[in-house]
């Protein structure tokens, strides 16, 4: 399990003290506070980051902005950002508005809403409205990761350490390496969202990682996967073994 | 139509029919009557108009000038040019231009509605210039039509023309016939003129055939009836005819006595003449004064309707001038009314403001000043080493400060919301965790006082809202029933969704509640802020005014509903789909 990287722009030292400690107590991962545009783009082309919250005024000028701009208009590297102001002024919103921020949170803010906001922009990022919100499902799916909520705080799954993902009941069991997860998903749901290439329905209650499949015995109905965990493979998804050939 | 009669004058023994074409008043009226109903529909046309007026006054010449003119200007509907080569037929044949009479009357075309009384001149014509057969056969023409339509024409007059004729080509039998006819006729018309002229026919009639004894009577006859009558010219042919019969007869004083009489007609005639023609100069001298006055009042009118024109205008510049006067001073009377308005207003504001300025600058001060004598007794404090009196200091500080700043954040909420400098935006919003998110910062004061907090709003209650402002209400009317609770109360927050447009948000305690004045006072549209009742509890009323304001933005209602000493639910309705 991996924490959500954090990218924090802000130029006010006790705002980012705050922020960084109410973060790091709900297990974020911070990588780095930048206190200027230049610091900011440095981190954010140096590290891998999951999440950008950004002060609108950096130094008096609205440099958040110019940094939103910046980091939008980077191909394949667009990553949520969140707007963090005291000024509710009109002019400047409405400019920041421009940018569209995945979320935005007014000074001052407590801890509760702060987390919130974070959930928002990655649920409106990765299109999955109302993810996080409802009783069933706590899960937003990436491109290379999950997110999951579990109880306050938001952890992270790369999708390359699922091994593989079984239905028990209305659950979802999400297994990796190390851990399991139980999460209120379809499993249609979760392989519409994942990616086809990496993965495979092999059962009406199995979903396998194919880059984890060792085994496939046909004659048993069995898939193999690493680790020794093992998958169920049924007659109406058999051409599974097409999709292995292709690949090695 | 001009009557043809003639008059035969006896001459010794030789009869003289001289043919004059006289018309008399009544005549005159019935033909030009006809005419002028006739020709009425082409007054339009200028020189006709003037032609046929010319024409009833017997003004020949200018008529014959107009018919000219109106034949000139263009081609018209045949119907009128007829009536112009008639008009002017007339005029040549009135004076006694014969030839040219029957040219503009052979320039009539056979349709012509009046080609009856075309034929009749024509005959009178032809009788005029003593081409009897010619006449006889115009006239016959007109005489065998039995209708009543000949339009003026009379068939009386016909017959004796016919007769004459027959007179003059010494056919005795049929004049005698025709002239008896005439006789008839005009006996039952009673045309005195023309009876006189018959008999006087009949009786040459006869006389030339020297039937004397039938003759006589009728001279006599006609001397008689010429005697009751103003006709000078009957008088003075009849008294001829006697003398002539008389002289035939040798009695030669009756003779000198009529021989007189005949004298005396002729003067009569000659000065009735020369009156007739003095009267004419006169007639002419009169009209062309009247003309010359005429001209002059043409050009006085000129002048007057010049000067009217001038009056009008000026009058009309003068209404516009008043109007437009009219209309901007009601225009300013009216902007001074709303500047006015706006002045009460702006007034009212001001004190309002003046007197807001006056409350928060008390509080703060309060405030400030409870943390500067509290800060004093907190070093007091420290250096005795009571550290759960520090505590309880420091926690009193906070609440102090915590107080002020809910304060000051209302203030400026108020001024953005009045400046309208603060960002609004209308988006779809979670009840439930926007009121967690507030409640959130209420924990510490709630558990200070013992009071238990309920967020009870279902997690799919989504409203329509600005999140900022709705954060901004649900601070003030937490801060409200944690105020108003009492120690060990209970403060709850739920929805009441029974409504397809509004879900109304209900914040419950079980407080202090409030009389119904109160209520009302509170809930009043007014900026007005309320009075302290108790200096220790109630506020500015500027946090509720402040919700108000921001409920009404975001299209949402507000209510309360409550009890003296059991609590209060203050209601706000938000709307559950995006406005226009």
């Amino acid at each position: 399990m991996n924490t959500v990287n954090v990218l924090i722009v802000e130029d006010t030292i006790t705002e980012s003290d705050a922020l960084v400690s109410v973060l790091k107590q709900n297990d974020f991962n911070i990588v780095g506070v930048a206190n200027t545009l230049k610091s900011a783009l440095n981190l954010f082309y140096n590290e891998k980051i999951d999440i950008a919250i950004i002060d609108i005024f950096l130094d008096e000028r609205p440099d958040g902005i110019a940094f939103a701009e910046t980091i939008n208009a980077i191909p394949n590297a667009a990553k949520p950002f969140i707007f963090l102001t005291s000024s509710t002024d009109r002019t400047i919103f409405g400019r920041a508005k421009l940018t569209h921020p995945y979320s935005y949170l007014i000074k001052p803010f407590n801890e509760l809403e702060i987390l919130y906001t974070i959930e928002r922009a990655l649920e409106k990022f990765y299109d999955q409205n109302d993810a996080f919100l409802s009783d069933d499902e706590n899960l937003v799916i990436g491109n290379d990761n999950l997110f999951i909520k579990k109880g306050k705080s938001l952890k992270k799954v790369h999708t390359n350490d699922i091994i593989y993902i079984e239905v028990e009941e209305k659950y979802c069991n999400i297994i990796t390496e190390k851990e399991k997860f139980v999460i209120l998903i379809s499993l249609v749901k979760i392989l519409e969202l994942l990616d086809p290439n990496k993965f495979y329905r092999t059962h009406r209650n199995f979903i396998v990682n194919l880059q984890k499949v060792e085994e496939i015995v046909p004659g048993d109905n069995l898939i193999i996967l690493s680790g020794n965990h093992k998958a169920t493979l049924s007659e109406k998804y058999k051409d599974i073994t097409k999709k292995i050939r292709t690949l090695k | 139509m001009c009557v043809v009669t003639k008059k035969a004058f006896l001459l010794i023994f030789t009869l003289l029919p001289l043919f004059l074409f006289s018309q008399n008043e009544k005549d005159i009226s019935a033909f030009k009557k006809v005419i002028k109903s006739k020709t009425h529909k082409f007054n339009t046309n200028r020189y006709f108009s003037k032609a046929q007026r010319f024409f009833i006054e017997d003004e020949w010449d200018s008529t014959l000038l107009y018919t000219m003119k109106e034949l000139s200007v263009r081609k018209k509907d045949r119907e009128l040019i007829d009536y112009c080569h008639f008009l002017r037929g007339l005029s040549f044949y009135e004076k006694e231009v014969f030839e040219e009479a029957e040219k503009e009357f052979a320039e009539i075309s056979n349709t012509f509605e009046l080609n009856n009384n075309v034929k009749v001149i024509l005959g009178a014509i032809a009788l005029e210039e003593e081409e009897f057969r010619k006449a006889i056969t115009y006239f016959k023409e007109i005489d065998t039509i039995t209708t009543q339509d000949l339009l003026g024409i009379k068939k009386g007059n016909l017959k004796h023309n016919i007769g004459l004729c027959y007179l003059h080509l010494e056919e005795y039998e049929e004049a005698e016939l025709y002239l008896k006819n005439s006789v008839v006729l005009h006996e039952q018309q009673k045309d005195t003129l023309e009876l006189i002229s018959s008999y006087g026919n009949m009786a040459n009639l006869y006389y030339q055939q020297y039937k004397d004894k039938l003759a006589i009577p009728y001279f006599e006859k006609a001397y008689q009836l010429a005697k009751t009558t103003n006709d000078f010219v009957s008088k003075q042919n009849t008294a001829e005819n006697m003398a002539v019969v008389e002289e035939n007869r040798k009695n030669l004083s009756k003779a000198l006595q009529h021989r007189k009489e005949f004298e005396q007609w002729k003067d009569s005639v000659n000065d009735q003449n020369d009156i007739w023609r003095t009267a004419q100069e006169e007639k002419k001298y009169a009209i062309n004064e009247k003309e010359k006055e005429v001209v002059v009042l043409q050009a006085e009118n000129k002048v007057k309707q010049a000067e009217r024109n001038t009056f009008l205008y000026s009058a009309i510049v003068l209404l516009l001038l008043l109007v437009a006067s009219a209309y901007f001073y009601r225009e300013k009377v009216k902007s001074n009314k709303i500047i006015n308005a706006q002045k009460e207003d702006l007034d009212e504001l001001n004190a309002t403001k003046d007197k807001l300025f006056s409350i928060v600058s008390h509080d703060l001060r309060s405030s400030v000043n409870a943390i500067k004598t509290s800060n004093k007794k907190l070093v007091n404090t420290l250096e005795t080493e009571n550290l759960k009196e520090v505590n309880n200091l420091l926690q009193n500080n906070s609440a102090i400060v915590n107080g002020a700043y809910n304060l000051l954040d209302n203030l400026l909420n108020w001024a953005l919301l009045q400046t309208k400098q603060s960002y609004f935006e209308i988006a779809k919003l979670h009840l439930f965790h926007t009121a967690e998110h507030v409640a959130y910062n209420y924990k510490a004061i709630l558990a200070d006082k013992e009071l238990s907090f309920e967020n009870n709003i279902s997690k799919s209650d989504v409203v329509f809202a600005d999140q900022e402002s709705l954060k901004i209400i649900l601070r003030n009317l937490i801060d409200n029933a944690i105020k108003f609770s009492n120690p060990k109360g209970k403060i709850t927050l739920y929805t009441q969704n029974n409504n397809d447009e509004f879900c109304n948000l209900v914040i419950e305690d079980e407080g202090i509640g409030m009389d119904n004045s109160t209520r009302e006072e509170l809930l009043k549209e007014t900026v007005l802020l309320s009075k302290k009742k108790h200096e220790n509890i109630i506020g500015t009323g500027l946090g509720l005014q402040l919700c108000k304001s921001m409920i009404k933005k975001n299209n949402g209602k507000f209510s309360i509903k409550s009890e003296l000493g059991k609590g209060t639910k203050m209601i706000i309705s938000l709307p559950k789909k995006p406005t226009q």
